[in-house]
């Protein structure tokens, strides 16, 4: 029926139907499940159940290690070898038999979701990181919850994305915005979990999926401050640059950040493939050997080690510890993490890599200081420091690294230090291990997933690339077609461009003059008889594919400046564009 | 009339989404009282559990094991992490272990939260002054003594200007405490026991009057009581009214055999009343008497120490003090001193000069030379 959808009031039997046309409560609802604003409704709703799930997630992880390790911060000995070592059999037989995809970090399940499996991801997966995970943290392996609260975001997105029955599109970029959701109550920071979204997940910046992700992001911390309060993972003190020559021992902060980046990937990157190769009957001791070696890390002296480990973060922000000691807790972080995570243990990275930065932020610090005494050391600021180091180096997550520190720090007088520091680890772990961390795992994996950062750093041709100069002539809007045939006479060019009055070109060829002369219009003005064909300007600048949507109908397109849409810096044609391609291809 | 609507069927698909959304509203609202309950379980446990740790780390504190205190406190913080208790205890800790720098940390994060806490001020404060770091000290007591306490406040703001007063003591900064001593003298009232301590804080920035008046409301209150009456003689004796300083004196001696600086000090004093020539109202028999004493009392200290007896009378002289001492002793006598005042002036001059040079020379003497240098020192210029 053409009038649009009908509503059936029934009442005492009798039914009458009446035309929603015109109706103009029934036009707003229209408008408002349009599915790109259903969708922004949709994000709502994922960001509350995503963070309830991580609250819930939280009370797990606290509840398992009250009850595995124990409430105090002395842990007995045989809860130090015992709890890990059991724990780790169990979660090995539930990942093995019960949820084969809860295991790894979660963040690239969820990249996988978006670009193979169309956003599907099995609700089952959800629990089964749920409960692996909290298992896995609260006896003591070393791993965290951020990637698994991003990972039961992206579940829940999904199983909201299925049953509302979402269109393809939209079902590949929910588990983006359920994960960012998850991220943003894990760590108590939106704008990161956004960034992090973003720039590791998604890929790009558009306006469709940010405002999504952003309402998931901030409906999900809202939820969780609800319940868990509003105060940030850490409790910083205040701190401050005071001399700008300090910024030289951030500079070698992120110097040996990179390098610890480097040395902890490769170790993650070459163990994990081992690991996995092994019978297929060691799969089932594996996290159990590793939570044995947890545990004799803690029963040597270090138990600091040991689950997410933010409250000893909080003690190296707040200079508890010497910086010997601080160097030896990162090394061990890295063992422990590497032991945690290579057995196949689900849990994330996140917070053990925030965890060695911090430590080794605050030891480079306290080092310097007892070289050079007259560099101020404030212990917070270098571990923070530090922190987006290990951050930016070995997640490779260079823009989330600086919002994530001064989300959790809530001082922007940092700013420079984390930028100066995050810069050096980011380059430095560049240059030794071109693969970023997620994009290896996941081809340890079998899976060829698009590269953030390969996308990030690809060289993209421009039409400044492929243009030529304006050697031939323009001929004004006001010349007459005779004048135009004259202009033709001058020049070999069959086709040349014409100059509008109103900022906008053309194009007339030699064939179009000569026809025109031949009908008498000798004297009318090009401009008047062009005037409903105008040639799209591009400008230098522009990607080159852009150029590809014109040149195949004019056969010259003008290549304008930005400032002066009459001045012509530059024209290409079909050919110009092709032979471009031609060339970058070899190179 | 109206006709009243029982049941709505939107078309297909806006229906399927309201009715989509009115059940992810519903478990939404299931699932917010769900975990609210298990909130409740989760922070009820927490909060016991900080209450657990902290009431050991407070046991822990106060029986002085401050490493287990600390272990404790942390424990606690792990399940309250913005309790202010424990956050302070454990800082208190740290500063029983020595780690100061740990606790500095703590104690400023508390400080931000609660510029106006007189503990937290006062722990900060101790910081400073062991980290030499006195305008902070300065700062930080400062806060203290004007900050909100808990408990006794009065109580609490005059034990932190107490300690400001010792801390300014142990750096020499005398004139600080003198006017800090001025400050808690207004606000002790007539606690004998405080007035006595704030007397001998007076004596030792060298504030005699106002130690004296200490003492004496001290003696007010209490008039028998020893350390007041040894107190107040001391002052008395410092301020140089020595007949107010034998009076003391002589009760504090007579109270407490023991007490032997109360009696040398008395010593002192009655050698002063009986060789100064300068009081007032005594006879010209008694006047030269006192000279007679002091010129003999220097005659002794020239005879046991006698590298004064080879000391010039002044710089580049060729007569020595010895010399100058035998020649004029035999004009100084109740005869001559009659007829020449200018001989008793020399005499006077001779004895101080040499008693000046024996302090430096042969260390303290007798009381009776102590007494000659105090009135040297009296009446220097009359």
């Amino acid at each position: 029926m053409g009038g649009g959808p009908n509503i059936e009031i029934v009442e005492d039997g009798q039914r009458e139907s009446i035309s929603a046309a015109g109706h103009p409560h029934l036009q707003a609802l229209r408008t408002v499940f349009r599915e790109e604003r259903f969708f922004l409704i949709l994000s709502v709703f994922i960001g509350v159940f995503s963070g309830l799930a991580v609250v819930c997630f939280r009370f797990a992880i606290e509840w398992c290690r009250i009850y595995l390790l124990g409430s105090g911060t002395q842990l007995s000995t045989s809860r130090l070898f015992l709890a890990p070592t059991i724990a780790g059999l169990v979660i090995a037989v539930l990942a093995i038999h019960f949820f084969p995809l809860a295991r790894g970090s979660g963040v690239n399940q969820t990249k996988a979701a978006l670009y193979i499996f169309n956003g599907y991801i099995p609700f089952r997966t959800a629990i089964g990181k749920f409960i692996t995970s909290a298992l896995a943290i609260g006896a003591g392996f070393s791993l965290g919850p951020e990637d698994p609260s991003l990972q039961i975001g992206a579940c829940i997105a999904s199983a909201i994305g299925q049953r509302m029955r979402l269109s393809r599109d939209r079902m590949r970029l929910i588990a983006p915005v359920g994960a960012a959701a998850g991220l943003a109550a894990a760590f108590n920071a939106p704008i990161s979990a956004v960034l992090f979204v973003i720039e590791e997940v998604i890929g790009r910046w558009t306006a469709g999926i940010l405002g999504s992700v952003v309402l998931s992001a901030i409906s999900s911390v809202v939820v969780m401050r609800w319940f868990l309060g509003s105060e940030s993972l850490f409790r910083i003190p205040p701190v401050e640059l005071k001399r700008p020559s300090e910024l030289i021992a951030y500079a070698i902060l992120g110097i040996v950040g990179g390098l610890a980046s480097v040395l902890f990937g490769a170790g993650i990157t070459y163990f994990r493939p081992k690991f996995k190769g092994m019978a297929p009957w060691t799969q089932y001791l594996q996290p159990a050997v590793a939570g044995l070696l947890i545990g004799l890390i803690g029963y040597l002296g270090a138990p600091q080690v040991m689950g997410a480990g933010y409250e000893y973060m909080d003690e190296a922000i707040h200079g508890h510890f010497t910086w010997q000691f601080l160097a030896i807790l990162a090394g061990l972080k890295i063992l422990a993490t590497l032991l945690s995570f290579v057995s196949g243990t689900p849990g994330g990275m996140f917070a053990p890599t925030l965890f060695i930065g911090a430590m080794l932020g605050a030891a480079v610090g306290g080092a310097e200081h007892a070289i050079l005494p007259h560099f101020a050391f404030s212990p917070g600021t270098y571990a923070l420091v530090g922190m987006g180091v290990l951050f930016a180096g070995f997640l490779r997550a260079p823009m989330t690294s600086v919002f994530m520190v001064l989300e959790v720090s809530g001082n922007y007088s940092i700013i420079v230090p984390v930028i100066l520091a995050n810069t050096f680890a980011y380059v430095i772990s560049r240059a030794l291990q071109p693969i970023p961390i997620f994009d290896a795992l996941t081809r340890q994996d079998g899976l060829e997933l698009p590269s953030m950062e390969e996308q990030r750093e690809e060289n993209i041709l421009r039409v400044e690339d492929a243009m030529q100069p304006p050697t031939g002539p323009v001929i004004d809007g006001n010349e007459t077609a005779g004048g135009a045939a004259q202009v033709f006479e001058r020049t070999p060019k069959d086709v040349v461009l014409v100059r509008l009055q109103s900022l906008g070109w053309s194009n007339i060829s030699r064939d179009e003059v000569t026809t025109l002369i031949k009908e008498g219009k000798g004297g009318e003005r090009i401009g008047s008889i062009l005037e409903n064909r105008q040639v799209p300007a591009l400008h230098p600048d522009h990607p080159l594919d852009m150029s590809l949507r014109y040149v195949d109908r004019w056969q010259v397109v003008p290549v304008v400046n930005r400032a002066n849409l009459r001045e012509l810096v530059g024209v290409i044609t079909q050919r110009d564009v092709l032979e471009r391609y031609r060339d970058f291809g070899g190179e | 009339m109206f006709k009243i609507p029982v049941r709505v069927r939107f078309p297909f698909p806006v229906q399927r989404e309201i009715v989509t959304l009115a059940l992810l509203t519903g478990l939404a609202v299931v699932l917010l009282i769900g975990v609210t309950a298990l909130s409740r379980v989760f922070h009820a446990q927490q909060d016991a559990l900080a209450q657990r740790w902290s009431g050991r780390g407070e046991a822990d504190l106060k029986a002085n094991r401050f490493d287990a205190a600390v272990s404790d406190f942390r424990a606690s913080l792990r399940y309250g992490e913005d309790s202010f208790s424990s956050q302070l205890g454990l800082a208190e800790a740290l500063i029983g272990l020595k780690r100061s720098g740990e606790a500095s940390a703590y104690l400023v994060n508390l400080w931000a939260a609660k510029p106006e806490n007189g503990i937290v001020n006062r722990e900060l404060a101790r910081i400073a002054a062991a980290n030499g770091d006195m305008p902070g000290a300065l700062r930080y007591y400062h806060n203290a003594i004007y900050a909100i306490w808990p408990g006794n406040a009065e109580a609490d703001r005059r034990n932190t200007r107490w300690e400001l007063i010792k801390y300014l003591l142990s750096i020499k900064a005398l004139a600080q405490a003198q006017s800090e001593l001025i400050a808690l003298s207004a606000e002790i009232g007539p606690d004998v026991s405080q007035q006595v301590s704030l007397g001998q804080y007076f004596l030792k920035v060298q504030d005699d009057t106002h130690a004296l008046a200490a003492f004496r409301l001290a003696l007010s209150v209490e008039p028998h009581l020893h350390t007041a009456m040894a107190g107040a003689g001391t002052a008395a004796f410092g301020l140089g009214d020595y007949s107010l300083a034998q009076h003391y004196l002589r009760v504090a001696a007579a109270q407490q055999s023991w007490d032997r600086e109360s009696a040398s000090l008395l010593d002192v004093v009655d050698q002063v009343m009986r060789l100064d020539p300068f009081r007032r109202q005594i006879s010209d028999a008694d006047r030269y008497r006192a000279v007679e004493g002091v010129f003999a009392t220097a005659g002794k200290k020239l005879q046991a120490c006698p590298a004064v007896a080879a000391s010039p009378i002044v710089p580049g002289a060729a007569q020595n003090l010895g010399d100058a001492w035998k020649q004029l002793q035999p004009q100084v006598n109740t005869r001559v001193l009659r007829r020449d005042q200018d001989v008793a002036n020399r005499a006077l001059d001779l004895s101080f000069n040499v008693e000046r040079q024996a302090g430096s020379l042969c260390g303290s003497g007798s009381a009776s030379d102590a007494a000659v240098l105090l009135i040297s020192r009296l009446h220097e210029g009359s």
